[in-house]
């Protein structure tokens, strides 16, 4: 089973946008896959209309006292799994502080899981802490939505730096742009220039739109309610680019 | 950590037509359903059924513009698909390399991927959904016909897929109950593939290669040789549009098969039949076992070939490319003159008057001594005298003994092991299993030892040709090494001889022949 983050230390860049929308296409070609919300706000489980409770509570989970298939729940996205947000995971850090080896958790937590699915998508909370530390461990790619703007490579960088510095299992770090506003000229120039040859950032970008942002209304992934709208077939592109690194 | 999720499959008892059960759950259950979308399948399958045995399924799907193979395995997540390509048939080097390929393989083997029916189908999906509006129950109202051979649909049962979604265990017994319980449905004891296989005039359990046949110890020795026979020609007769088609190898193996084992009947059991039209029998027998032969003998040797190159080192194998050209040619020739003979009046007025033999009246019974004895007693007396003179053939052969004796020894082994196949199931299995293991281990080094004899033949006759051919020299220093290879597995097999044969031939077993098989 492969493992791959949606990562960004801020808030609203579009990672829960990414991970549902990749972990749709991803069950679509066949893939079994399982999403992972580790965000305690939830927004993945309400996208697919599963209660954001975790039988036995976020602690018991990751402190592997509490049978990871029992709490899985399928989607509407035949092959696709949700492993649902819960609450308690506002507190996850501290559990994880707790626990023995805590940047080792998540990846024990998924270990089990491997026989039964291709794939595994984590969307993570904006943060840097345990949590995301444990997710860096956990994942054979983090994916990175990057807002163009100046300050968007040295945030990137910033985080390059850190996963090398600190985490043992180095993760292929990929970015995106994400919510490109083509009216922008900073958004252009940033998207034209940036890549530059770079191999960490991949070449599609995700355009800011309306579908997207209904996702919230239709309760479903853009790739499901607007399959031929431009950012569907924007995260398709993205999808066939990150699966040809995953070698999935 | 079991993470199975169920699922159901319901026929549609006579009377309950689909839109009536869609009314049916509306009124129980929020059910959001989509239009239904038409698609013409063909079920693919070797003809042998070893998907379905294997419990996968296999769909041929007929696009308006493509034509995709579609891999469903029981139990299992999503579909697979590939590429189907404009084929008729698949082996497994045709299909595209990639996961369906790689499930496919150890199942498939040599065998070729057919299509076995047409099905035209009509599904429905239907959600149930919870008070979330989020999915809970999946089902899939399949509208059936299969295709006859004229091109008619000739419909087929509806069926309903139930399969649960992940979590949520109550909302699925609340649909089970309410389909099983209250509208009646029943479960489907197999898939379409089998029914539409039927309803195109195959037979769902694929072409066999075993007898069917009820035998009793007591029984008529005529009447049991007749039904086994029979029975026999029936598989000869359905291996042979595969063998003329060349689908793959093995429909002219097991038509070969099927004609050693009624030529072991016919010879073991003569004293069932009438002198003079038994021997023409025989011969016929005969004559059709030798004209498929060399066929036969250059597809072993193209099977093996992969085992074969393994003998020479990866950079070489491209120098042997002539060779398997010159084989593959040779097969084509062998392969056109088999088919001249199946397709030509001798074989055909032969296998009439072979079956006009088996359905016609064998005469008087006071003229054929063990027409009317029972089965156990003749076929009895006739394992017992052939495991004794492989017994007496064995024990003569040593280190010197010509190759010839060894390939006595292998046609006696096949006479023993066909009658056993065949009669074996009338004496406890503590004697007979035992008995077919050893000789099955006999079997395999003297049958190594033989197919090295003749392959080590056919590459040493190629030397000839291939000096003239573009590639040939480079080929024939190469040629050496897998000759050299070839009669090292010949010696190899020479050398477990004793050991197989003394297995085979060990005093326990002797005794529990001569007690079990009593004359």
């Amino acid at each position: 089973m492969k493992v791959v983050a949606t990562y960004n230390i801020k808030g609203g860049v579009g990672k829960t946008s990414a991970a549902v929308n990749l972990a749709a296409l991803a069950a679509r070609d066949g893939l079994r896959t399982l999403l992972w919300d580790l965000d305690p706000q939830g927004a993945a489980s309400f996208l697919f209309r599963v209660r954001p409770k975790v039988r036995g509570g976020g602690r018991k989970l990751v402190r592997g006292r509490s049978d990871v298939a029992d709490v899985l729940r399928g989607t509407d996205v035949e092959g696709l799994d949700l492993l649902p947000a819960d609450f308690s995971y506002r507190h996850m850090d501290l559990v994880l502080d707790e626990s023995g080896k805590p940047t080792r958790r998540l990846r024990k937590v998924l270990a089990p899981l491997g026989e039964h699915y291709d794939l595994a998508v984590l969307d993570c909370p904006p943060s840097i802490s345990l949590v995301s530390e444990s997710v860096f461990d956990a994942a054979d790619a983090l994916l990175v939505p990057l807002i163009p703007s100046t300050l968007t490579l040295r945030t990137f960088e910033q985080l390059a730096d850190f996963v090398d510095a600190e985490v043992d299992r180095q993760p292929d770090i990929v970015a995106f742009f994400s919510m490109v506003d083509q009216r922008k000229r900073l958004h252009r120039e940033v998207v034209e220039t940036l890549p530059d040859g770079r191999d960490d950032i991949v070449a599609t970008a995700i355009p800011a739109a309306t579908e997207v942002e209904l996702m919230g209304v239709e309760r479903s992934p853009v790739v499901v309610h607007a399959p031929r709208s431009r950012a569907a077939r924007a995260y398709a592109d993205l999808w066939a680019e990150l699966r040809a690194r995953l070698d999935v | 950590m079991p993470l199975d999720v169920p699922s159901y499959s319901f026929a549609l008892p006579e009377g309950v037509e689909p839109p009536t059960l869609v009314s049916f759950l509306a009124e129980r259950f929020d059910i959001v359903a989509e239009p239904g979308a038409p698609l013409t399948y063909a079920v693919v399958d070797t003809a042998d059924r070893r998907l379905r045995a294997a419990g996968l399924d296999l769909a041929l799907e007929l696009g308006r513009n493509e034509r995709t193979l579609v891999l469903r395995e029981r139990g299992s997540a999503g579909p697979v698909s590939a590429r189907a390509g404009r084929r008729k048939r698949w082996l497994v080097g045709d299909l595209p390399a990639g996961p369906m390929r790689d499930r496919l393989a150890p199942v498939v083997e040599m065998r070729a991927l057919l299509p076995l029916a047409h099905v035209q189908v009509d599904v429905q999906s239907l959600a149930v959904r919870n008070a979330d509006l989020k999915t809970v129950v999946r089902m899939r109202l399949a509208t059936h016909a299969a295709l006859d051979t004229g091109g008619s649909p000739v419909p087929l049962a509806p069926r309903l897929g139930v399969t649960g979604v992940l979590g949520y265990p109550k909302p699925l017994a609340r649909v089970v109950a309410a389909l099983s319980t209250e509208a009646g449905l029943v479960d489907a004891p197999a898939g379409p593939a089998d029914e539409a296989i039927a309803a195109s005039g195959g037979d769902p359990a694929g072409v066999r290669t075993k007898v069917q046949v009820e035998l009793r110890p007591d029984q008529r020795t005529d009447k049991a040789a007749v039904a086994v026979l029979r029975d026999l020609a029936g598989m000869v007769e359905a291996n042979l549009p595969g063998t003329l088609a060349d689908l793959d190898t093995e429909f002219l193996h097991d038509l070969r098969v099927a004609v050693r084992r009624s030529r072991t009947v016919l010879r073991e059991l003569a004293g069932a039949f009438p002198g003079e039209p038994l021997k023409q029998q025989r011969d016929t027998l005969k004559w059709v076992q030798a004209f498929t032969g060399p066929t036969r003998d250059l597809d072993v040797q193209l099977l093996e070939w992969d085992h074969l190159l393994s003998a020479v080192p990866a950079e070489r194998h491209a120098a042997l490319a002539p060779v398997r050209t010159l084989l593959e040619r040779r097969r084509a020739g062998a392969l056109r003159l088999l088919k001249a003979e199946l397709r030509g009046p001798a074989y055909r007025q032969g296998w009439a008057a072979y079956r006009a033999f088996l359905d016609g009246d064998l005469g008087p019974a006071r003229e054929r001594p063990d027409a009317k004895r029972p089965l156990a007693e003749v076929a009895g007396r006739r394992i017992r005298k052939v495991y004794a003179r492989m017994v007496e053939m064995g024990a003569a052969i040593d280190a010197d003994s010509p190759a010839d004796h060894l390939h006595e020894l292998r046609k006696r082994g096949k006479e023993l092991r066909y009658l056993l196949e065949l009669f074996g199931g009338l004496w406890p299995s503590g004697v007979v299993k035992p008995m077919v293991r050893t000789l099955k281990g006999l079997q395999d080094v003297l049958g190594t030892h033989q197919d090295r004899e003749v392959q080590s033949g056919h590459l040493r006759d190629l030397a000839d040709e291939l000096a003239t051919q573009v590639g040939g020299p480079p080929a024939l220093l190469v040629l050496g090494v897998l000759v050299d290879q070839l009669d090292a597995e010949q010696r190899t097999a020479r050398d477990q001889f004793a050991d197989r044969f003394a297995d085979f031939a060990a005093p326990r077993q002797r005794k529990l022949v001569a007690r079990t098989f009593v004359p």
